[in-house]
């Protein structure tokens, strides 16, 4: 097992003193922290407008719809794209004025007018024109202060309490939050679908990287002739063995480390969320149960092994990358599958589509870590699916085994399957 | 003494070819052997098998006494250079031989020390800490080699050693296959150079297309293959020894040769006839002796025509 051992150092060491794993470490979580934080503290479309409004409409109604506009809009809104408004009022006809807010618009000074025509009351129609009229935000913004000013007007020419109406008629907001095992708990549905989404990416990215990685250190080997003179030294097997402990090692670190910054993160959720000014509560989603923990890394330990098995026998039996990436799409399949899939598997993450691709071996580690990340998973399926899954990688590699064996020592061109077939019965 | 090396009846096919026909040779401990024969006879498929890389189909081999097969763990005493070179690109140098030393169980602090004992002595001691890549295709090869060799192995074997060197490495090459020599080991080596095969060996095995045509000690090779081509010169050359060379065939056709002639004897002719003849002539005979045939002749003689390589993609149907 010395040599096994030696193998495991050469593939670890290798790995972890490179450039490209300290990069990956460090620039991972940033790549997340910059999708997670970037939109919240921008906001795609948010920020100030200025807007004129150009009011014909009867007298109070252009005052009004100033007034909701630039009002402050109450604190705590879910809202990422909070827009906020600066607006003056023009009484002249529009056609008096329009050539100069379209100069104002062209030069910047403003973002857009709003005109509400004389009829507006009767006719529920008013126009705005702006550089952008695409920003859901802005519009909707524009839109609820004009009908709110219209509504009053309306509803004070009918005789009733506009405020009072405002009050009867108030929109009622569900709020979300999680049942588990250990009772109700905070986190909006948004935290619990990103949970789901992060712990099947990860798995999915971790696996393919690093199966990648075994795929190109065999074929190093091999093309290299190298293996002839390690395969001279041990068994094919153990160093097939060396080698996916060694890069799986390396993956198991990296996560470590990833694992212990959300950790740290999580345990200054307070202080960060009120620095980067995101909302209260957004990161809610790194507390992260031990258990979903362990259950995610227990998938992905195994599904690595999976895949690495799979990828070293690729490895074996082509001659170069080109010739790798042919067949390579077959190997990731599977591996994709739940990620085309993952809307459906964390929005019913005990549905039957989730429940059914977690226990086939080969979904089963992308699909397992989105459902035990989103929701209570029954503990039988997931004892299931692992079990199951452990079968299939004792019997993945005992086939990849035997392929590598052969494949490793080949020379010329690449084997067709019937040829496959025989190295399964010599090796 | 107990051979280093006995290969018996050992043979290798693969799909429709064979690769290596019961081959059998014994290589003597302590001594330089050469496997010889044209491209594709069969060497690197002999020593891979030797190598336990690929299985045998039949035969015995035993390896430093034991069978590789049987008891891989034997091969740890053998330092094995593959016909096409590689070395991991990425890795530094040392670490590079380091790793090979490692397989072969060397503590990795005392191969951290021998190879820069090597690397020094190679005058790449510049090169340890840099990445192999970063070296030129010879100096990865004297890595290579030092990965070879720096478990200080019993036995080495090398295929094709001298291929793509240049000159002065070439030199390396062989005062270290010689110094290793001068200290007990043995060194197998395949070339299709007979040349320096001739230089170097001191028994070597001469095979083709899978068969083995001869081995042994060089010098008994040479004299049991001494062929019937012979050396006359007179001086001064008279007009009578001419005319004897232009009208004498009992013996064969004399053809100008240097300052004389050279024969090509009839297998029925008898040498002391011609000397008797000889002696009659108004000349003086300065040299008349049959010629040592050169390995690279012998070679010619024996395989004459069948040299025509018969290279497959080979699989290693292990």
């Amino acid at each position: 097992m010395d040599e096994v051992m030696a193998v495991f150092r050469r593939e670890f060491l290798e790995r972890v003193r490179s450039k490209a794993f300290l990069l990956g470490t460090i620039l991972f979580p940033v790549f997340i922290a910059a999708i997670t934080i970037l939109p919240a503290r921008m906001g795609s479309g948010g920020g100030t407008r200025h807007l004129v409004v150009v009011d014909q409409a009867p007298a109070g109604v252009g005052q009004a719809v100033v007034q909701l506009l630039t009002a402050p809009q109450p604190a705590g809104t879910d809202d990422d794209d909070r827009v906020t408004f600066t607006a003056e009022r023009v009484a002249q006809p529009l056609a008096q004025v329009k050539a100069g807010l379209i100069g104002r618009v062209q030069r910047k000074e403003i973002d857009g007018y709003l005109y509400l025509p004389p009829d507006v009351v009767q006719t529920s129609k008013a126009e705005y024109r702006a550089r952008n009229v695409a920003n859901f935000a802005v519009l909707s913004a524009v839109q609820r202060a004009a009908t709110q000013a219209v509504q009053a007007a309306r509803l004070q020419a009918a005789g009733l309490d506009g405020a009072r109406v405002a009050a009867l008629v108030k929109r009622v907001e569900v709020g979300t939050g999680r049942i588990t095992e250990k009772g109700e708990e905070g986190g909006s549905a948004f935290s619990t679908f990103f949970l789901g989404y992060i712990a099947g990416f990860l798995v999915y990215l971790m696996i393919l990287l690093y199966g990648m990685n075994v795929l190109r250190s065999v074929l190093e080997e091999k093309t290299n002739k190298i293996a002839e003179v390690i395969v001279s030294s041990m068994k094919a097997s153990h160093l097939m063995l060396g080698k996916i402990l060694g890069v799986g090692a390396v993956a198991l670190l990296q996560v470590a480390i990833w694992v212990g910054m959300i950790g740290f993160t999580g345990s200054r959720s307070g202080s960060l969320t009120a620095r980067f000014g995101l909302p209260p509560g957004a990161l809610d989603v790194v507390h992260v149960p031990l258990g979903t923990v362990l259950a995610v890394l227990a998938f992905f330990v195994l599904g690595f092994f999976l895949y690495a098995a799979m990828y070293a026998a690729l490895g074996a039996a082509v001659n170069s990358e080109q010739e790798a990436q042919q067949f390579q799409m077959v190997v990731m399949m599977p591996l994709i599958i739940p990620m085309v899939m993952v809307g459906r598997i964390v929005s019913d993450p005990l549905g039957p589509v989730a429940t059914v691709l977690g226990l086939i071996p080969f979904t089963a580690p992308v699909t397992m870590a989105m459902r035990v990340s989103s929701v209570p998973v029954p503990a039988a399926q997931v004892v299931g699916s692992l079990v199951l899954l452990a079968a299939t990688v004792l019997a993945v590699a005992w086939v990849a085994g035997k392929i590598y064996r052969v494949g490793i020592l080949s020379t010329g061109k690449k084997p067709t399957l019937r040829e496959l077939g025989q190295w399964l019965r010599m090796a | 003494m107990n051979e280093a090396l006995t290969l018996d009846g050992v043979a290798k096919r693969f799909s429709g070819h064979t690769a290596v026909d019961d081959l059998s040779l014994a290589v003597p401990p302590g001594t330089i052997y050469g496997i010889l024969g044209p491209n594709g006879a069969g060497k690197s498929t002999t020593l891979r098998m030797v190598m336990n890389i690929i299985a045998r189909d039949a035969g015995r081999i035993s390896l430093l006494g034991a069978d590789p097969a049987a008891d891989p763990k034997i091969l740890r005493r053998v330092g094995f250079l593959p016909e096409e070179r590689g070395v991991y690109r990425k890795m530094k140098v040392t670490d590079v031989i380091v790793f090979f030393a490692e397989l072969k169980g060397v503590d990795r602090r005392k191969a951290r020390a021998d190879a820069g004992g090597w690397l020094e002595r190679i005058e790449l001691g510049d090169w340890r800490d840099a990445k192999v890549e970063t070296l030129s295709k010879g100096m990865q090869q004297k890595v290579q080699f030092i990965a070879t060799v720096i478990h200080d192995p019993d036995l080495l074997i090398l295929d094709e050693p001298q291929s793509g060197l240049d000159p002065v490495n070439q030199e390396v090459l062989r005062d270290t296959m010689l110094a290793a020599r001068d200290r007990g080991k043995t060194v197998i080596f395949s070339t299709h150079n007979m040349e320096q095969a001739e230089q170097l060996c001191e028994s070597v095995c001469i095979i083709a297309q899978g068969r083995k045509i001869l081995d042994g000690r060089v010098r008994d090779v040479k004299r049991e293959n001494v062929g019937n081509r012979w050396q006359l010169e007179f001086d001064p050359a008279t007009e009578a020894a001419r005319s004897f060379v232009a009208r004498e065939t009992r013996f064969g056709a004399f053809t100008p040769h240097g300052e004389g002639w050279r024969l090509e004897m009839e297998p029925a002719a008898d040498p002391r006839e011609l000397l008797r003849a000889l002696a009659g002539l108004d000349a003086t005979v300065v040299r008349f002796g049959r010629e040592q045939n050169s390995l690279h002749e012998i070679f010619i003689d024996r395989v004459g025509g069948n040299v025509t390589p018969n290279r497959r993609p080979e699989v290693a149907h292990g």
